[in-house]
């Protein structure tokens, strides 16, 4: 007789113990973080485990410091003068705030999209490699496998496949941010960061890019900000809520977005906070 | 209602659309306490036309399910409802189901009525008024604490379900000595034991709906649970 173990429908999202993760689980761990803009204080001791291999989602009001915090996983925010950051964000266990830390080593596994698709003036196909030429490789075998494979994973490879020598500027919008993220992977980051991906397109790229991000999550931990509620809980498996520089929640998100904990994360999923 | 929150959206269309489905849900309550009621008065008064009036009247009940149901699925296709909002809509369109289910059952109780009874069954007829009545105030007390989504109240009255059973099953009781004593008064005690049915069925329907309050305040599923898992939620 075959036995068969009853399943429920919830349990086919295993849901992690965000706050017990084993050290194997995580891509990412966020300990104190304070992040200073001059005299204003932009992030407030934020403290969270990002897990290997999910999708993550940062969301809240304008100005509530999510992208503030995704651009310190891979230090852009060494690129504004004012800004000064204490605590720590470990990659491997180590800090990337360290003072010997090689930062173009930590953007190679740390990849990063934008909110508006930035393709260089140049060819897909160049446009694609070009993180790996920057890196010393030349042989021509390893480009051409390596530009397919991230096309492929980007879900861009059939429409692009017969020019992929024409300017990457003729692409769709939609095209052209799929593009970007395949530049951003074909170099094998560890962790892929979008700042509000799809803000800039329209619904039906947007859902050829959720279903993407959905994609990318077997090879890379994804961390996304998002202004779309919405999209945050279609893509995400965690969503952390974020207020006024603070963290308010951070949990799984089918229990953040139907049975949320905190007042502040209810008013402002359900519209009652603009 | 300001207790349910829903008048804080940013979206004032969203508060209307809420308010609506919540008043709906109300009027809709008050029709088929109202059926409920009418229809034990037609069985204790031997009211024929009242029945009749009952049984004509289920559709009102029919129709504000669906156009509930219809405002709850657009609210959905349109709002995307999350967090409490979500499981508002979701414990609404749960209990109007039990409510719809609650008024096919005042029906079958109002066809008693309409069923011949000589005078010496008069006396089974008032036992059942007098569960009928607990039933009612039963009915009543879950439309209460779902108007107001109060969880203590919901609990209490969830609780108290045992009580109907225990009347049901005493009321099943002697209606068995009357048919072993008089057969030929089966037919009769049958009619008598299809309403008796139908009002523990109306308890466990109103105990569904206090489930789905519970629902809505804590975000827990007590359905198929024990009372002490119950306990745990206060």
């Amino acid at each position: 007789m075959i036995s068969v173990t009853p399943k429920t429908l919830s349990d086919q999202n295993v849901k992690l113990d965000l706050n017990n993760l084993s050290p194997e689980q995580v891509a990412l761990e966020i300990k104190n973080l304070d992040l200073y803009y001059g005299s204003k204080q932009a992030l407030q001791n934020i403290s969270m485990s990002i897990p290997k291999g999910q999708v993550t989602a940062f969301i809240g009001p304008s100005g509530c410091g999510k992208s503030t915090l995704l651009r310190c996983i891979n230090r852009m925010n060494d690129l504004v003068d004012i800004c000064k950051i204490t605590g720590q964000i470990n990659l491997h266990g180590e800090n990337i705030y360290d003072r010997h830390t090689d930062v173009a080593a930590l953007r190679r596994k740390v990849g990063m999209v934008f909110q508006r698709p930035n393709p260089f003036p140049k060819s897909i196909y160049e446009n694609v490699v070009y993180g790996l030429r920057i890196t010393g490789e030349n042989n021509r075998r390893v480009l051409d496998e390596a530009a397919e494979n991230a096309l492929r994973s980007a879900a861009l490879w059939n429409e692009v496949k017969d020019r992929l020598h024409e300017s990457a500027l003729g692409l769709s919008g939609g095209q052209q941010q799929r593009l970007v993220i395949a530049r951003a992977i074909a170099i094998k980051p560890e962790v892929l960061l979008l700042d509000e991906p799809t803000s800039a397109l329209d619904p039906i790229s947007t859902l050829t890019i959720e279903e993407l991000i959905n994609d990318l999550k077997k090879q890379f931990t994804v961390v996304i900000v998002t202004h779309n509620m919405q999209q945050a809980a279609r893509v995400s498996d965690q969503t952390a809520f974020m207020y006024m520089g603070d963290l308010i929640e951070y949990s799984d998100t089918n229990t953040l977005f139907t049975t949320p904990s905190k007042k502040k994360t209810e008013d402002y999923i359900t519209g009652r906070y603009g | 209602m300001d207790k349910l929150n829903v008048g804080r959206h940013i979206s004032g269309q969203f508060n209307e659309d809420l308010e609506r489905i919540i008043n709906h849900v109300m009027h809709m309550g008050g029709l088929v306490e109202k059926q409920l009621a009418e229809a034990l008065t037609s069985v204790c008064d031997a009211d024929e036309e009242l029945a009749k009036k009952v049984l004509s009247n289920d559709y009102l009940i029919n129709n504000a399910e669906v156009s509930i149901d219809d405002e709850c699925t657009r609210i959905i296709a349109k709002r995307q409802p999350a967090a409490g909002d979500l499981r508002l809509v979701m414990a609404i369109v749960k209990t109007i189901t039990d409510l719809e289910r609650i008024g096919d059952e005042a029906g079958k109780i109002a066809n008693v009525t309409l069923e011949s009874f000589s005078g010496k069954h008069k006396d089974l007829l008032s036992n059942l008024d007098n569960l009928g009545r607990h039933v009612l105030t039963f009915l009543q007390a879950t439309l209460d604490a779902f108007t107001r989504m109060d969880f203590d109240a919901a609990v209490k009255v969830h609780q108290s379900d045992d009580k109907i059973d225990r009347e049901y099953e005493a009321l099943m009781r002697q209606l068995m000595t009357y048919m072993m004593e008089d057969p030929r008064s089966i037919p009769q005690i049958m009619s008598v034991i299809w309403s008796a049915r139908a009002l523990e069925r109306i308890g466990d329907r109103c105990q569904n709906i206090c489930e789905y309050i519970i629902y809505f305040v804590k975000g827990k599923s007590v359905r198929h649970t024990t009372a002490e898992d119950f306990e745990s939620l206060s």
